[in-house]
């Protein structure tokens, strides 16, 4: 089956600056893609061209077999958009406005099945402008949704909600993905891609960083867990590295290592203590969260940040 | 569903909207009653209007829907439409398969009806008040003036979408054109005391010709108030403002903040 977005070598520059330099990546149908990054990566400008907002310098995008650049009617009606910062008109109730934007698809949802699908069934008869910053939010996802579309975009579902909005948000995209819908999702929290996305794509400065599955993005890059336990008399920091064949660090009254293989570590401490007659306090084997991962790399974009005007 | 019921639904839910605002219920529906109040109570009796006596109520209710007409049709829609970039709901509606003309053609008709309206209550306040003297004539001298007069403010409130980058520079502009011409085209001031230069530049603008189309055609009896010159000046500036509002209509905000949706 053909990916539902196939995008090849894609540039795109603003003024004589390059923001896209050459980004290659596919979206297949069912999954939810995950396109994570720091503000400026370049996330809004990729997705704003698979939308068709945008015109692009370079290489092959292809949404539903289309080139967005060519954007058609028939096209849009296999789409659904949730821009960012895009507001509805206020004095409108929540049940006209998806009822609005349903006259606008051949064949559109229910509009009553919609709400319900957003949690929005008992807000139906209230005007937008007294809904709370996620009700919003969900009845932008609601107004995407209506052309019943074979992708949907998201663009920053959650930017800016409370942390409970944010966890509701999520369990729509959760029931969203259990009815089986293609959704391309830019987020720039890892959590967030962690917990809903089958792919994860981490964007920096315009490049793809690394991209995979949540776990084997923990893997290939190599992010191992660390065992710590507390410095204590006699200790003899050499000594034990060796022992343990580990590479061993102290920073304040901590001591730290890098542990490829916790099993096998651990035994070998524990065993280590015991001979010694040593009491481990604060004894911890952390585990390494894709958040790790993702603050490494923007770490290294903010790094970068100082060469260029961001 | 069919794109000219679609067109129809989208004007249905633009005056729906329109109901529900109060500022613009007040601004374009009860302000130029109000207006024509005030004048009415300041200047009583008779003025001149092309050498002869006319009333002064009759003259300033003819006034008054020449300048509701521009209110409403520019800067009310200059102020709506930037509102509405600004606030991304084009951009939205650019996403959707809704062709682009059913969303201008929404805010056209809208804008038709409620001129159409507030007009209809403006002539009726005449009639019973301010000794207008209603006749057929009158009324297809009104219509057309109406339509081409929504026609040409229409197309330049879209065009000048593109000037105003946010809603606030819209809602300066908007207004303040309106008032500036209402002065230079002897709308608040008869004619009969303005100086010379002044309605001369006037002339130049749309609003004096639409002015002085709808005196006549309140003021001289049997007369339907249409000429060729009034007429063609306003298809004119509508032509080249329609023109313009094709090539620069934009759907995306502009203004501050704007830059944020590039990164």
């Amino acid at each position: 089956m053909d990916p539902v977005v196939s995008v090849a070598g894609l540039r795109k520059s603003y003024g004589d600056r390059e923001r896209l330099h050459g980004i290659s990546f596919e979206v297949h149908a069912g999954e939810i893609l995950g396109f994570l990054g720091t503000n400026g990566a370049g996330k809004t400008t990729t997705i704003e061209i698979l939308e068709g907002y945008r015109p692009y310098n370079g290489g092959t995008v292809s949404v539903l077999g289309v080139d967005p650049a060519h954007a058609t009617r028939s096209w849009r009606q296999r789409i659904g958009l949730v821009l960012q910062e895009c507001e509805l008109d206020p004095v409108y109730t929540v049940r006209e406005t998806v009822t609005l934007f349903a006259r606008y698809f051949r064949r559109p949802t229910d509009v009553a099945a919609t709400l319900e699908a957003v949690g929005l069934s008992a807000k139906a008869d209230d005007r937008v402008g007294q809904l709370s910053g996620g009700q919003k939010r969900r009845l932008d996802v609601a107004v995407g949704l209506v052309g019943d579309p074979e992708i949907l975009f998201l663009d920053e579902p959650t930017t800016g909600l409370d942390p409970l909005a944010r966890r509701e948000m999520w369990t729509m995209i959760e029931g969203l993905r259990a009815a089986g819908k293609t959704i391309f999702l830019t987020t720039h929290y890892m959590d967030e891609a962690q917990h809903l996305a089958d792919r994860i794509i981490i964007l920096r400065a315009g490049e793809i960083a690394a991209a995979g599955t949540a776990d084997e993005l923990s893997a290939t890059l190599g992010y191992r867990a660390t065992v710590s336990f507390d410095a204590f008399a006699d200790l003899d920091v050499d000594q034990l590295g060796a022992a343990l064949g580990r590479a061993l660090r102290v920073s304040e009254s901590a001591v730290h290592f890098a542990s490829p293989s916790v099993q096998a570590d651990v035994a070998a401490l524990l065993d280590w203590a015991r001979d010694h007659d040593v009491q481990l306090a604060n004894f911890q084997v952390i585990q390494p969260s894709l958040d790790d991962v993702f603050v490494h790399l923007a770490g290294d974009e903010a790094r970068g940040a100082g060469e260029v005007d961001r | 569903m069919s794109d000219v019921s679609l067109a129809l639904a989208q004007t249905r839910y633009a005056l729906r909207g329109f109901l529900r605002d109060p500022s613009a219920l007040i601004f374009t529906a009860f302000f130029p009653i109000l207006l024509l109040l005030l004048f009415n109570a300041i200047f009583t009796g008779v003025t001149d209007f092309n050498g002869t006596h006319v009333r002064a109520p009759a003259y300033y209710t003819a006034s008054i829907i020449a300048y509701e007409i521009m209110l409403v049709s520019f800067s009310s829609l200059l102020v709506r439409v930037t509102t509405n970039r600004e606030r991304g709901l084009l951009k939205r509606f650019r996403g959707t398969p809704m062709p682009s003309w059913v969303y201008l053609f929404s805010e056209i008709a809208r804008t038709l009806v409620v001129v159409a309206a507030t007009v209809a209550v403006l002539v009726a306040v005449g009639a019973l008040f301010y000794h207008v003297t209603l006749s057929a004539r009158l009324l297809a001298g009104l219509v057309v003036y109406l339509v081409v007069g929504v026609f040409c403010f229409s197309a330049l409130a879209l065009a000048l979408t593109r000037l105003c980058r946010t809603a606030d520079a819209a809602s300066a502009i908007g207004p303040l054109a309106a008032t500036i011409l209402a002065f230079l085209s002897g709308v608040f001031i008869p004619v009969a005391v303005m100086p010379a230069w002044m309605l001369d530049l006037g002339k130049v603008f749309p609003l004096e010709h639409l002015a002085r189309g709808l005196q006549a055609a309140f003021l001289l009896p049997g007369s339907t108030g249409i000429t060729g010159v009034d007429l063609a000046v306003m298809l004119a500036w509508g032509a080249a403002a329609l023109i313009g509002a094709v090539e620069l209509f934009g759907w995306e905000p502009l203004g501050a903040g704007a830059g944020r949706a590039h990164r």
